[in-house]
């Protein structure tokens, strides 16, 4: 690679000291048609030139001078060949310089050699941004707004020009003053300049047009332009402008009754402008730090959505804004693939409005997490970056990003870039399954810490079941002792009497020390329950008692010690006591 | 619109280090009223998201704070409810409060308001408190404390927990229900609460030097003595014990008598703080005697029945059933939630705002309400042993059943009414207006944000705007400038001067104008599109406010015609008519036809139904720099002094140019960004004290 390349320097180098021998006497522009359209807030200059080839040997390539006093302000320089039979055959350039001569110069490679002799008609195109100077530099919301320009009126060239003219375009009828070489021509809007005939090579005489221009002197001072992409069908684009209009200044106070009244004032400020989107464009949102701005209409045409983009408030001169405009593309559309290999092609920049300029460009390209071998393919020169990492959500290691920056830019650097980069489809797996693990942790966990109180509450449960069933059979066992006090009765067998009495008492005690030892049990596992459970062991126990009493009562009327009435009545007001000692019991249990 | 100051966290971290800063090294005056419990919380949410790669922007954050906060205290008075009753009351609580328009106003998406987080810390504290006076565990009241403090820390609310619980502690002592479960948790919760609620920057020392915290003291040492007294009664015989009881009482009799004498003299006893001024206006109308600024919020008005109504529906009508189904049952948290209650729903009819505190009791005892009716009439009958009481016997069904149905209404109503005041009321952002055509078309006026995107972006970062102090956040936030008065300005010298500037003529406001270093002036008028709530319908506030403090250049009476009324027109009292606000609300307004209808003469104000009074309206010292598409923001540039003529005498000394200087700074109100806003100070003092050199060039 980097043999290749010094290769070509030293080849370079070579051609360019051959070609300024060679041109000095080769070649001649013989004629040129130069057209300087100023009808905008930008300056382009394009300019036909038929070359002829005066010299003895052919050439390859020629030389393009940009005048000294633009060249810093040029945004953008081409040229083609304007043949009959083809179209315009885009040319390759090169920057160098000659010695000795002020300005920029660059070297256009012709697409075949040029035989001594020959001609060829080439069309060169140049774009300068802020050349046009708004003079008086402050104006009112009434006035309109005057501004200069100061060019050349030869084309700048390092060849001798048998014959050329100049076509001058403004922006409206009214000029205050234009320089007057070779006696122009002015119909409405156009000045023509020329014929001018024979002007040596480097010949510069100061062209000066102090004209009316109320076109929208907007510019770009910042874009930050983010793609994001993503290998789920999405590719995100963000953009963040900074604009200003860099017209005349707003002098004095704006006031919104003649802005709104009359339609002349305020004519050079700019109320809405037009950005042209991909037809594919989805979710559209235009809004800025504090919130959606809704001052704005949205368009799908069938080529492509246009937004009407309405700032918050009309641009007087001086006076800027700052926006967010963001879409959402399919990412078939810009996104091929080859097995693992990816190529991203897109816009490196897009429309923002007409005869946009671009003061800082930064492009943020956002590739997936995991994107390796990553390759940029640009259509013109861009300063790169050196790359970052973006982390969005479930990100781990970050996703790689290429970050590059351009200043000056205008409509023709709206061009395609391309990203090649490889990518394991396995990768695109890596964050649905993290999301799943981290759900299956947190379920795990918290089934760990869930799990405690609900077996508490199962073991819980379980015991007080036991306890119902357990104190279901006690309450049996004294309704089973009524009917042994019953049948005492009618048979007055005192053996059998005494024998339920022992299975009574002895059946009971084994059940109320289990019923006791559930309750401890209960009581351990922090159940609140216990204390019920204890309740209804109190409660028992008096039953209990009641029932005793009435089997001796039983005992003692048997044995002829009571009367009968007064065993009835005892009996009555036992009975009854039980009833409601037995119905609180249950309550209980059915609190349980 | 503290949101915008949290725009990312860098610029919160310098605001909460500024508010350090401020505390320690400036007067306490310039320190704003800002309680950290809000930001810290929504900062943590972001770090703690961005630390796991949830890439959320901090503003998302702050939008979804008081929803996500809104759940959390629907949980926590779930649990509040559920420990004073039972579950099923506990649930109905939730989902009152879930919905009940008087909390939904706090917690709607977007409503980063200190008041949403500090609902939830309210109930949280309230819950474990209860649940500390139960159990009598210090673990529960440790909780309660760190509850506690985050509560102070979000609001000043907490002067509200600080005062109930020992309104708590002092009637369960009233009622004989004095146990040990209740020493060891006011203890705890007194000693632990106190020295954490101090470690809150903005709280400070407030705990032990300010009145409202006083009644927390003297609970706890009554509490201490009535332990003591407890533990003596264990010990000694009736007879001693009587007399130790006596000598104690005039002990501390003279002890009370001796402290409140030394306060009076060194003037602590009444020492009128800012938080002490919103306790104030909390507890009696003092302050809406005394202090118009706070009788000028429409918040701080006394609460009108249709407000309770339109708040809380039909929870407004149960609730009292509620609070007598728990003073009926009366135990120790019973007491609580009753004392909550009543001190609640007084505060709540002192001022709207406070209509805040009574919306979570009020949730939870209608909830106590129709929870015992659902139990009463819905409950299983087979489930029962008792066999039904002898009057239910024959209409016992139809009863049950028409009752449920009733009761079943009344909360379809409620829950009917709630979305429909969320709908309407609720979720309509205030800055953005909106208007409907004939068509049924919606127009959206967005003059607010469009003169305030204006001033971000076109004019110097260090420009100063005055405007009236509602829209004070609202600059700082959107606009990103600084304010002479905003939304948190306690000072009220500074508000009067504001007051005083709009309300006086353009010289005399050119004056003050030029004292306070103000570039921008700003003002809302809706007299073109009808908007009611613009400065001139606010202006009377602004005079009477300014009448306060510079009684002798304002008066009121001046702005009204001779028979006392308010007027616009030509029958206006002509201050009002070449006041700064009049002349600035109604410039070039004379010359405009209004469209809709062209039978109104040119300048007719739709606000106020009039044409103006005075359409030649012109300025010396301002000129219009903004006006929105709506006119409903205009915005003046005030000019700088013309170069002045050539002065005869000698340039001013040093010493006079530094004492200019220092008055500047002292004049000036530090306010939001106080630090940049210091930095143009220095630079204002350089350009002052640059000033001669200029004149002696002109010279």
């Amino acid at each position: 690679m980097t043999r290749r390349s010094a290769f070509v320097a030293v080849c370079l180098l070579f051609v360019a000291a051959l070609s300024s021998e060679v041109s000095a006497d080769g070649l001649v522009n013989e004629d040129v048609k130069r057209t300087v359209d100023l009808s905008t807030h930008l300056a382009k200059i394009t300019a036909e030139i038929v070359l002829s080839n005066h010299g003895q040997s052919s050439v390859q390539s020629f030389i393009l001078a940009v005048d000294a006093d633009l060249a810093p302000h040029m945004a953008y320089i081409g040229a083609s060949v304007k043949g009959d039979e083809e179209e315009h055959g885009t040319l390759e350039l090169q920057q160098t310089s000659i010695q000795g001569q002020r300005g920029e110069f660059y070297k256009v490679l012709l697409p075949s050699t040029l035989a001594a002799g020959a001609q060829l008609k080439v069309k060169t195109e140049m774009m300068f941004s802020h050349v046009l100077k708004p003079f008086p530099t402050q104006i009112t919301q009434a006035e309109r707004q005057l501004v200069v320009f100061q060019g050349n009126h030869y084309l700048y060239s390092p060849y001798p020009t048998r014959s050329q003219t100049t076509r001058v375009r403004l922006a409206s009828k009214t000029v205050e003053s234009y320089t007057k070489l070779g006696n122009p021509s002015k119909t409405d809007e156009i000045i023509e300049y020329g014929p001018f005939r024979d002007v040596a090579p480097f010949s510069e005489d100061a062209l000066k047009i102090h004209y009316e221009n109320n076109t929208p002197f907007l510019t770009i001072t910042s874009i930050t332009r983010t793609i994001e992409v993503s290998h789920w069908g999405n590719i995100a684009v963000e953009e963040t402008i900074d604009l200003r209009h860099t017209g005349a200044i707003l002098k004095g106070p704006f006031s919104r009754y003649d802005y709104q009244r009359q339609s002349d004032s305020g004519i050079s400020s700019v109320k809405s402008f037009k950005t042209i989107l991909p037809a594919s464009a989805q979710d559209v949102y235009y809004r800025d730090e504090i919130g959606n701005i809704s001052t704005s209409h949205l368009q799908v045409l069938d080529d492509s959505v246009e937004v009407e983009v309405r700032p918050r408030f009309p641009l007087f001169g001086g006076w800027k804004t700052h926006y967010i405009i963001g879409y959402n593309l399919p990412s078939y559309e810009y996104l091929y693939t080859l097995g693992e290999q990816y190529a991203l092609k897109m816009r490196l920049v897009d429309h923002v409005y007409d005869d946009q300029v671009i003061d800082y460009m930064t492009v943020k390209i956002i590739l997936p997490e995991g994107a390796k071998n990553i390759h940029v393919d640009t259509p013109y020169k861009i300063d790169r970056m050196p790359n970052q990492l973006h982390y969005t959500y479930l990100d781990t290691f970050g996703r790689p990003v290429l970050v590059a920056t351009k200043n000056n830019l205008v409509e023709q650097h709206i061009q395609d870039f391309v990203v090649h980069y490889t990518f394991n489809k396995i990768l695109m797996l890596q964050e649905p399954l993290l999301v799943v693990g981290a759900f299956y942790i947190l379920f795990f966990t918290t089934r760990g810490i869930a799990i405690w109180p609900a077996e508490v509450r199962m073991k819980v449960a379980s015991i007080t079941e036991q306890v119902l069933t357990l104190v279901n059979r006690r309450l049996g066992l004294y309704r089973h002792m009524d009917e042994v006090v019953n049948r005492y009765k009618q048979s007055r067998d005192t053996g059998a009497l005494n024998s339920g009495r022992k299975t009574l008492e002895a059946d009971h005690r084994t059940l109320t020390s289990e019923i006791s030892s559930l309750q401890a049990r209960l009581k351990t596992e922090g159940s609140d329950l216990a204390e019920k459970v204890g309740e209804i062991q109190k409660l028992d126990g008096q039953v209990k008692e009641l029932v005793c009493r009435s089997c001796s009562e039983a005992e003692r009327l048997v044995g002829g010690k009571v009367k009968k009435e007064t065993y009835i009545e005892s009996e009555k007001s036992l009975t009854s006591r039980r009833q409601e000692l037995i119905s609180r019991i249950d309550s209980l249990l059915d609190a349980l | 619109m503290e949101k915008s100051i949290l725009l990312n966290s860098p610029a919160m971290f310098f605001f909460l280090f500024f508010v350090f800063f401020c505390r320690s090294n400036l007067c306490v005056c310039l320190c704003p009223q800002v309680y950290p419990g809000l930001m810290v919380t929504a900062g943590l949410i972001h770090y703690i998201l961005n630390l796991l790669h949830v890439t959320v922007h901090i503003r998302d954050v702050c939008v979804f704070l008081a929803p996500v906060f809104s759940g959390l205290t629907a949980i926590s008075t779930f649990l509040l409810t559920r420990e004073l009753w039972n579950q099923g009351a506990g649930l109905l609580a939730a989902c009152f409060i879930a919905i009940v328009p008087g909390y939904i106003s706090r917690s709607v998406a977007g409503s980063f308001d200190n008041e949403g987080i500090a609902i939830f810390a309210l109930q949280f504290t309230y819950y474990l408190w209860v649940k500390s006076v139960k159990t009598g565990s210090v673990f529960w009241t440790i909780g309660c404390c760190l509850s506690y403090f985050y509560m102070v820390s979000a609001w000043g609310g907490y002067v509200f927990i600080i005062n109930l619980i020992p309104l708590h502690v002092f009637a369960l002592l009233l009622m004989q229900r004095y146990s040990r479960r209740v020493y060891i948790a006011y203890s705890t919760f007194y000693i632990v609460g106190l020295i954490l609620s101090m470690q809150v920057p903005f709280v400070g020392f407030q705990p032990i030097r300010t009145s409202e915290h006083m009644a927390a003291a003297g609970v706890f040492a009554l509490l201490q003595a009535y332990a003591f007294l407890q533990y003596l009664k264990d010990r000694l015989t009736r007879q001693e014990f009587q007399t130790l009881f006596f000598l104690g009482i005039s002990l501390a009799a003279c002890i009370v008598f001796l402290t409140v004498i030394y306060l009076t003299y060194t003037g602590r006893a009444h020492k009128l703080q800012p938080v002490c001024v919103f306790l104030l206006s909390r507890l009696h109308s003092y302050a809406k005697i005394h202090i118009p600024i706070i009788a000028s919020v429409s918040e701080h008005q006394p609460t009108t029945w249709v407000s309770f109504f339109f708040d809380l529906h039909i929870l407004v009508c149960t609730f009292p059933a509620g609070l007598w189904f728990c003073i009926k049952n009366i135990n120790d948290e019973r007491v609580f939630v009753s004392l909550y209650a009543i001190s609640a729903v007084y505060f709540a009819g002192v001022m709207v705002r406070l209509m805040l505190t009574l919306t979570p009791v009020v949730c939870m005892l209608s909830a106590v309400a129709f929870s015992s009716v659902f139990e009463h009439y819905m409950g299983d009958d087979t489930k029962r042993e008792k066999p039904p009481e002898k009057a239910e016997e024959g209409l016992g069904p139809n009863i049950k059943s028409i009752v449920t149905m009733l009761m079943l209404m009344l909360l379809m109503m409620f829950a009917v009414h709630c979305t429909w005041v969320t709908s309407n009321a609720y979720s309509s952002p205030s800055v953005v207006l909106a208007s409907y055509n004939h068509d049924g078309t919606r127009n959206i006026l967005d003059d607010f944000r469009e003169a305030y995107y204006w001033l971000r972006q076109n004019t110097d970062e260090h420009a100063r705007v005055m405007s009236w102090w509602d829209y004070g956040y609202q600059i700082a936030g959107m606009a990103n400038r600084t304010t002479l008065v905003d939304n948190n300005t306690w000072n009220n010298s500074h508000i009067a001067l504001v007051g005083k500037a709009m309300s006086s003529n353009e010289s005399a406001a050119y004056e003050i104008m030029r004292s306070l270093d103000v570039d921008y002036v700003l003002i809302i008028f809706g007299g073109v599109i009808g908007y009611s709530g613009d400065d001139i319908n606010k202006f009377l506030w602004m005079v009477r406010i300014a009448e306060g403090e510079h009684p002798k250049d304002i008066r009121e009476s001046d702005y009204f015609t001779p028979q006392g009324e308010f007027r616009v027109d030509k029958a206006g009292s002509p201050t009002l008519l070449n006041c700064l606000m009049y002349k600035m609300s109604y410039y070039r307004f004379g010359e405009i036809y209004n469209e809709a209808d062209r039978r109104t003469p040119p300048g007719f104000d739709r606000t106020r139904n009039a044409e103006i009074g005075n359409k030649d309206i012109k300025f010396k010292h301002l000129e219009e720099a903004f006006t929105s598409e709506h006119w409903l923001v205009r915005i003046y540039k005030v000019k700088k002094l013309e170069n002045r003529e050539a002065l005869d005498h000698k340039l001013r000394s040093v010493v006079s140019r530094q004492k200019y200087t220092s008055k500047k700074v002292s004049v000036f109100p530090l306010r939001r960004d106080g630090f940049s806003c210091s930095l143009s100070f220095m630079m204002l003092s350089t350009t002052y004290s640059s000033d001669p050199h200029t004149h002696t060039c002109v010279k």
